[in-house]
C-alpha cells in the first residue's frame, strides 16, 4: 500500500502476565503493522510491542531511539502498574530522542467493576509529564484506533512545525515512497529509492 | 628504538633470549612509561611481536592494552597499535596450510584469549564506545576485533552487546559509514553479532537493517555484484530465517517487492562467475526463507500472495524455463517455486498454466516431470523436480484431479506426452530411482483425495501386444511380486518401497480400492508370504511396508469380498504369520534409520540416491496409522490385535454404525438414480406435449374437415329430400336407411358416452390408490423411527431428510405420470371425438384419408404407450431399489402392483373402446359407401378455404 508518512511506534508498559503461563509471554519484541489516515493522508504504523517483562528491559530500551512514537500502557485495574509509570518515563526519556511522542494509555477501560486507577488520576499524571492521555479497551477495542491516530496527529503536528528531522529515518519516520517532494533536501539526501507501492 | 632492534633483528647470542622476556620489558614499558611516544612505540612493538609469539603477547599483555585502550582515547594511533594487537591474538586466522593440529591449537588460543578478554563485560562496552570514534585507525580495528570476538565467544559477547544501552544501535551504524572497507568488514561483525540470536536480529532490522542492505545490494550490482552482495545476503538470511516478527516486517515493508529484480535474468545465460552464482543461490535462498513450510502458516501464505501479486513468482518461473542458466540455480530456483507455490491456490494454478517456450509450447510441469524420470539428470535436480510437483498437489484438489485425468480412458490424449504417461513411464522403467520418485509423485496426486483414489482404478495400461490391457493397480502389484525377476539399475529395495508406499497410499482410506486389491487372488499370498519369511537386514523395511499394507487392508476393509473379510485377514495373519511377528514387522518401518529424517520436513533431500527411501507425506500417513509413539498402538496395529470377543462387540456397533451409513449411502445412490430418472421423464414429457402439440393441430385439421362433410352431408339430405318429395315412393327404402343410420348412431353414442363415464370413474379409482399408496409409503417411515438406537440421531435424520426426498421425488414421479395419464386420455378423447362427429361423412377416400389419419394416431398412440412402458419399467426399478433397502416397503409393493392391475384394466377398457370406435368406424365406412361421386370435389375446394377458420376451432 501507497503511504505518505511511516511512523515507528513502540508499546512500552508493565508485563500483563504476572498470573500466566509463561509462553503468553511477549519474548522480546513482536512486529506489527496497520494503516491509518489522518488529513485525508495514509499513514503506514509499524508497531514493535515491547515485552513488559523486567528481564526483556534492556533489550526494550533498544527500541527507544528509533521510534517516532511510544504507547505507554498501564493497567487501570492494578495499581502498580500506574505507580510505574514514572519509572518507565524516565527510562524512556533516557533512551529516546528528544521528540518522541509518547502516550499515556490506561487500558481496559472495559472493567469499570475492577477499576482501581480512577480516570482523573490517569489524566494528571499525563498533564503533569506532558503526554497525552486516554483510556482504552483492548477487549473491546474501544479508543484502540483513537489511540494509534492521536499518537500519529502529534508526530504529524510536529512535522508540520518543523520540529522532526524527517531525513533522519533514525527518528522512526519515513517519508513515502509517492510523497510529493515538497522538501528541496529530500532527493538528495536519500540514497535508496522505496519500491513503488506494493501489493501487500 | 635501540631496544626493538635488539629483540627484531638481533642475532641470538647465547642463551636465546625468550620471547617471553622481551614481550614482559615491553609490557612493563607500556604500563610505565610516562610518554605517549613511548607507549606508543611499545605498543607496536608489541603488534609486530604478537603473530609469531600470539601465545606471550596474549598471555602477558592483555591487560596493559586493554588499559592502554581505557586510558590513552585521546590517540588514536596508540589506540589502533593496541586494538590490532588484540585482534592478532584473539583472531583464529583460518590459514590454509595450516595442518589441522596447528589450526586446533590457534583455536584453542583464541577461545582462551577471548574468554580473558570478556571476562569482564566492561571491556566490551569500551569496545562499543571506541567504535564510535571516526578515526579510521580505531574504527576498523576495533570491528575486526569485536567480530573476532563474536566468532570465539559468539552468545556470551551477544548476550553482553545486547544489554550495553544502544550496543547493537551503534554497530547498524557502521553500515552507513561512507568507507567501504568499515561498511563491509560492518557486514562480517553483523553476520556474526545476528547469528541464532532473535532479539538482536530484531533489533538490527528495527534500525533499517533491511532497507539499508537492499540498498547497498542494488548500489553495487545485485547478482552481478561482489563479495560485498553476498555478505549482504547472508546477513539478510541470519534476520529472516525463523524469525516471524522479522519475516513480517519485511513484508509489511514492501521488501519482498524489491526482490523481484534480482532475478531478471537475460536470454543468454552462459558464462555466468562463480560470485553470480552464489549471490544469486542465496537470493533464492531468502525467498525461500519468507515462504518456508516450517514459518508460520500465516506469514508463509500472506509471503506466498504476495510473491504472486509483484511478479516475483512469474520471475522465477521464468528463470525456471530459461537456456544456459547453470544446473545448481536451476535446482535451487525449482526448490524456491516449489515452496512459493505449496498449498496456495493461486500461485498453483498460476504453475499449472506455465508453458515452456518450446515448440510445440509444453506445460512446464510436463518438462519438468521428463527430467525427473531422466537417469542423465543430477539427482539434486530431480528431488527438486519431485519436491516441485509434491507442492504444486499439496492442498491442491484441482490439479490432483488434472494430473489423474492425464490417465484416464476419457480424456487421454494421445498426441502429446501428459503428466501421466511420464508417471508411469517412470513407475515401469528400468531405472529405480525413476520408479520411486513417480511412485511417490503419483502417491501425491492422491493424498488426502478420496476421488482421486478411485478415479485412479479405472486407469488401465496397455502391455505387450495382443496381450489384454492390465490396471494400474494390477501393474503395481506385479511388478511387486516379480520383484527380484527383474533386472533394474539401481537399487531393488527403492523400487519396492516406491510401489509399496504408493499402494498405502491409494487404498488407505479408500475402501473400494482396498477391495480391488483383495480382488487379485496373487496379492494377499505375496504379502504375508513377504511378511512371514525370515530375511535379512535390507529386507526388514519392504516387509514393514508389506505389513502396513495388508493392515490398511484390515482397517479399511468393507467386508465385501467373502474371501477376504477383516476376521478371515486376521486369522489369516495369526495362522500364517503371528500377530506378535506382524505387530514386530510392522515396526521396522518407524525404527529404519531414515525414517525420521523424512518426518523431518517437506522437502526431499537425501545425501545419495540410495538413501531415497522414505517421502515425507507417507511418514504423515504412517504416524497417523501407526501414532508416534511406540507405547501407543495405533490403529493398525490395533485392529489386529483386538480379541475377538472386543472385535465382536466393535463389529457389532460398527455394523448398525455401517448400516445406517449403508442406509446412507444407497438412498444417496437412490436419489441419484432417481434424478436421472426425472431428468428423463422431465425430456420424455417435453417430447409427449410436443408431439400432443402436433396431435392437437392435426385433430383441429380433422375436425374442419368433419365440419365440411357434415356441410355436405345436409347438403346432400336436403337434395335427397327433394328427390324424395318427387320420388315419394320409389325412394322409401333410402329414407328408411337413413333413418336406421341415424337412430343407431345416437345408440352408439350414448354407448361411447357410457363408456366414457366408466372412464372416468376408473381414473377417479387410480387416483385414489395413488392417495392410498403415497399414505402407505409414508407410514412405514414413521414406524422405523423408534426402532433405531437413539445414539444415531444424527443418522437417522439424514435418513429422514433423504427418505422425504425420495418421497418428494416420488410425488413428482406419480404426477409426471398423472401429467402423461392426461395427455394419453386427451389424445384419445380427440380420437374417439372425431370418429362418432364423421358419422355424416359420405366420403370413401376421404374416410380412407381420415382413417389412416386415425391410424397414424393410434400408432402414435402406441409409441405413447411403449414409452410409457418404459416409464414403468424404470419405476419399477426405483421401486425395487427401495424394497430392498425397506422390507416394509413390501406391502406397498404389492399395493402399486394392485393399481398397475387396475391400471391395466384400465388400459384393457380403452383397447376395448379403441375395438368399439373401430367397429364404429367401420359402420361409418358402411354407410359412407352410399354417398360418394361429386363431394369429393367439393370437399377439397372447400378444404383450403376453410384453413383460416380451422386454427380457431383447435
Ligand atoms: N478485559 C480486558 N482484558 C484485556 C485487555 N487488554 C488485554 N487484556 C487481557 O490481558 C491479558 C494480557 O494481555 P497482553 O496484551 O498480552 O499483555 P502484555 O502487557 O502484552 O504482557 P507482556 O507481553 O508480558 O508485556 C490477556 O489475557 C488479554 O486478553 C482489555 O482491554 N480488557
Ligand atoms: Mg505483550
Amino acid at each position: 500500500m501507497a503511504y505518505a508518512y511511516l511512523f515507528k511506534y513502540i508499546i512500552i508498559g508493565d508485563t500483563d502476565k504476572r498470573f500466566q503461563p509463561v509462553h503468553d509471554l511477549t519474548i522480546g519484541v513482536e512486529f506489527g503493522a496497520r494503516m491509518i489516515t489522518i488529513d485525508g493522508k495514509q499513514i503506514k504504523l509499524q508497531i514493535w510491542d515491547t515485552a513488559g517483562q523486567e528481564s526483556f528491559r534492556s533489550i526494550t530500551r533498544s527500541y527507544y531511539r528509533g521510534a517516532a512514537g511510544a504507547l505507554l500502557v498501564y493497567d487501570i485495574t492494578r495499581r502498580d502498574t500506574f505507580n510505574h509509570l514514572t519509572t518507565w518515563l524516565e527510562d524512556a526519556r533516557q533512551h529516546s530522542n528528544s521528540n518522541m511522542v509518547i502516550m499515556l494509555i490506561g487500558n481496559k477501560s472495559d472493567l469499570e467493576s475492577r477499576r482501581e486507577v480512577k480516570k482523573e488520576e490517569g489524566e494528571a499524571f499525563a498533564r503533569e509529564h506532558g503526554l497525552v492521555f486516554m483510556e482504552t479497551s483492548a477487549k473491546t477495542a474501544t479508543n484502540v484506533e483513537e489511540a494509534f491516530i492521536n499518537t500519529a496527529k502529534d508526530i504529524y503536528e510536529k512535522i508540520q512545525e518543523g520540529v522532526f528531522d524527517i531525513n533522519n529515518e533514525a527518528n522512526g519516520i519515513k517519508i513515502g515512497p509517492q510523497h510529493p517532494t515538497t522538501n528541496s533536501t529530500l532527493s538528495s539526501s536519500q540514497g535508496g529509492h522505496q519500491a513503488g507501492g506494493g501489493c501487500c | 628504538m635501540n631496544f626493538i632492534r635488539g629483540v627484531m633483528g638481533g642475532q641470538a647470542p647465547g642463551p636465546q633470549p625468550s620471547g617471553a622476556e622481551t614481550i614482559q620489558k615491553l609490557c612493563d614499558r607500556v604500563a610505565s612509561s610516562t610518554l605517549l611516544e613511548d607507549r606508543r612505540d611499545a605498543v607496536r612493538a608489541l603488534k609486530s611481536l604478537s603473530k609469531k609469539y600470539r601465545m606471550e603477547v596474549g598471555t602477558q599483555a592483555m591487560d596493559h592494552l586493554i588499559n592502554i585502550l581505557q586510558t590513552d582515547r585521546s590517540d588514536s594511533e596508540i589506540l589502533g597499535y593496541a586494538l590490532d594487537t588484540l585482534y592478532n591474538i584473539i583472531c583464529n586466522d583460518e590459514e590454509e596450510e595450516q595442518d589441522e593440529n596447528a589450526q586446533k591449537q590457534s583455536d584453542d588460543l583464541g577461545a582462551q584469549f577471548t574468554e580473558k578478554f570478556i571476562q569482564d563485560s566492561e571491556h566490551i562496552t569500551l569496545l562499543l564506545t571506541l567504535l564510535e570514534e571516526f578515526d579510521f585507525h580505531v574504527r576498523w580495528p576495533g570491528v575486526k576485533l569485536l567480530t573476532a570476538l563474536l566468532k570465539n565467544q559468539g552468545v556470551q559477547v551477544q548476550g553482553i552487546i545486547l544489554v550495553s544501552p544502544m550496543g547493537v544501535s551503534r554497530l547498524m551504524d557502521l553500515l552507513a559509514d561512507s568507507r567501504e572497507v568499515i561498511r563491509n568488514d560492518g557486514l562480517l561483525l553483523l553476520q556474526q553479532l545476528t547469528k541464532g540470536n532473535a532479539a538482536i536480529q530484531k533489533i538490527v532490522a528495527f534500525e533499517n537493517a533491511f532497507e539499508r542492505l537492499l540498498d547497498i545490494i542494488t548500489e553495487e550490482g545485485s547478482s552481478d555484484g561482489g563479495i560485498v552482495v553476498e555478505d549482504c545476503l547472508l546477513l539478510l538470511l541470519n534476520l529472516l530465517k525463523n524469525n516471524s516478527s522479522n519475516q513480517n516486517f519485511f513484508k509489511e515493508g514492501s521488501y519482498i517487492q524489491r526482490m523481484k529484480p534480482w532475478f531478471e535474468v537475460g536470454d543468454d545465460n552462459s558464462g555466468w562467475s562463480a560470485q553470480k552464482v552464489t549471490n544469486l543461490h542465496l537470493m533464492l535462498q531468502l525467498v525461500r526463507v519468507m515462504v518456508s513450510p516450517v514459518n508460520s502458516p500465516g506469514t508463509t501464505t500472506s509471503c506466498q500472495k504476495c510473491m504472486y501479486q509483484c511478479g516475483l513468482l512469474q520471475q522465477l518461473c521464468t528463470i525456471l524455463m530459461a537456456t544456459g542458466v547453470p544446473a545448481d540455480i536451476l535446482t535451487e530456483t525449482i526448490n524456491t517455486v516449489s515452496e512459493v507455490i505449496r498449498g496456495s491456490q493461486v500461485n498453483q494454478d498460476y504453475f499449472a498454466s506455465v508453458n515452456a517456450p518450446s515448440n510445440p509450447p509444453r506445460p512446464a510441469i510436463v518438462v519438468l516431470l521428463m527430467s525427473m524420470v531422466n537417469e542423465r539428470q543430477p539427482f539434486v535436480l530431480r528431488c527438486a523436480v519431485l519436491y516441485c510437483f509434491q507442492c504444486f498437489l499439496y492442498k491442491n484438489q484441482k490439479g490432483q484431479g488434472e494430473i489423474v485425468a492425464t490417465l484416464l480412458p476419457s480424456t487421454i490424449d494421445a498426441n502429446s506426452i501428459s503428466a501421466g504417461q511420464l508417471l508411469c513411464g517412470g513407475l515401469f522403467s528400468a531405472d529405480s530411482l525413476s520408479n520411486w520418485c513417480a511412485a511417490v509423485a503419483l502417491a501425491h496426486a492422491l493424498q488426502d483425495n478420496l476421488t482421486q483414489k478411485e478415479q485412479l482404478l479405472r486407469v488401465q495400461l496397455a502391455t505387450s501386444l495382443g496381450k489384454p490391457p492390465v490396471s494400474l493397480l494390477q501393474q503395481c502389484t506385479n511388478i511387486l511380486s516379480q520383484g527380484d525377476k527383474i533386472v533394474r539399475r539401481g537399487s531393488k529395495v527403492q523400487t519396492r518401497v516406491g510401489l509399496l508406499m504408493l499402494l498405502c497410499t491409494w487404498i488407505s482410506n479408500c475402501p473400494i480400492a482396498v477391495t480391488h486389491f483383495l480382488h487379485n487372488q496373487d496379492n494377499v499370498p505375496f504379502l504375508t508370504a513377504q511378511i512371514s519369511e525370515n530375511l535379512g537386514e535390507d529386507e526388514r523395511l519392504v516387509q514393514g511396508l508389506c505389513a502396513l499394507l495388508l493392515g490398511i487392508c484390515i482397517y479399511y476393509n468393507d467386508n465385501s469380498l467373502e474371501n477376504y473379510t477383516k476376521e478371515k485377514l486376521k486369522q489369516l495373519i495369526e495362522k500364517r504369520i503371528g500377530k506378535e511377528n506382524f505387530v514386530e514387522k510392522l515396526g521396522f518401518i518407524t525404527k529404519h534409520e531414515l525414517y525420521s529424517r523424512a518426518a523431518l520436513k517437506p522437502q526431499p533431500v537425501f545425501p545419495s540416491p540410495e538413501q531415497m527411501l522414505f517421502d515425507h507425506e507417507f511418514t504423515k500417513l504412517v504416524k497417523e496409522l501407526e501414532g508416534q509413539h511406540r507405547l501407543c498402538d495405533g490403529v493398525i496395529t490395533k485392529a489386529v490385535h483386538k480379541s475377538s470377543e472386543e472385535d465382536k462387540k466393535e463389529e457389532e456397533v460398527k455394523k448398525t454404525l455401517e448400516q445406517h451409513d449403508n442406509i446412507v449411502t444407497q438412498y444417496k445412490e437412490l436419489i441419484r438414480e432417481q434424478d436421472a430418472q426425472i431428468q428423463e421423464l422431465k425430456e420424455q414429457v417435453a417430447s409427449m406435449s410436443s408431439q400432443n402439440e402436433q396431435m392437437q393441430t392435426t385433430i383441429t385439421q380433422q375436425l374442419s374437415q368433419i365440419q365440411q362433410h357434415k356441410d355436405q352431408y345436409n347438403i346432400l339430405k336436403l337434395k335427397l329430400g327433394k328427390e324424395n318429395q318427387t320420388q315419394s315412393n320409389s325412394q322409401g327404402d333410402g329414407s328408411q336407411v337413413n333413418g336406421l343410420q341415424t337412430e343407431e348412431l345416437s345408440q352408439l353414442r350414448e354407448e361411447l358416452e357410457e363408456l366414457r363415464r366408466q372412464h372416468t370413474l376408473l381414473q377417479t379409482q387410480v387416483g385414489e390408490k395413488d392417495v392410498l399408496i403415497n399414505t402407505l409409503r409414508s407410514s412405514p417411515q414413521m414406524a422405523e423411527g423408534p426402532s433405531a438406537g437413539s445414539d444415531n440421531t444424527e443418522l437417522l435424520q439424514e435418513l429422514e431428510v433423504l427418505k422425504s426426498q425420495v418421497q418428494s421425488q416420488s410425488s413428482e414421479i406419480s404426477q409426471l405420470k398423472a401429467e402423461r395419464q392426461e395427455l394419453l386420455k386427451r389424445a384419445e378423447a380427440r380420437s374417439a371425438d372425431t370418429v362418432p362427429t364423421s358419422d355424416s361423412s359420405s366420403d370413401a377416400s376421404k374416410m380412407a384419408d381420415l382413417e389412416s389419419r386415425l391410424t397414424a394416431q393410434t400408432s402414435e398412440k402406441e409409441k405413447l404407450e411403449e414409452s410409457r412402458a418404459q416409464l414403468e419399467q424404470q419405476l419399477d426399478s426405483a421401486k425395487s431399489t427401495v424394497a430392498i433397502l425397506q422390507t416394509e416397503k413390501e406391502k406397498l409393493q404389492t399395493e402399486v402392483q394392485e393399481s398397475k392391475k387396475e391400471q391395466d384394466d384400465l388400459l384393457m377398457l380403452l383397447a376395448d373402446q379403441d375395438q368399439k370406435i373401430h367397429s364404429l368406424k367401420k359402420r361409418l365406412k358402411d354407410l359412407g359407401q352410399t354417398v360418394e361421386d361429386e363431394d369429393d370435389l367439393d370437399a377439397r375446394d372447400q378444404t383450403s378455404d376453410d384453413d383460416d377458420e380451422d386454427e380457431d376451432e383447435g
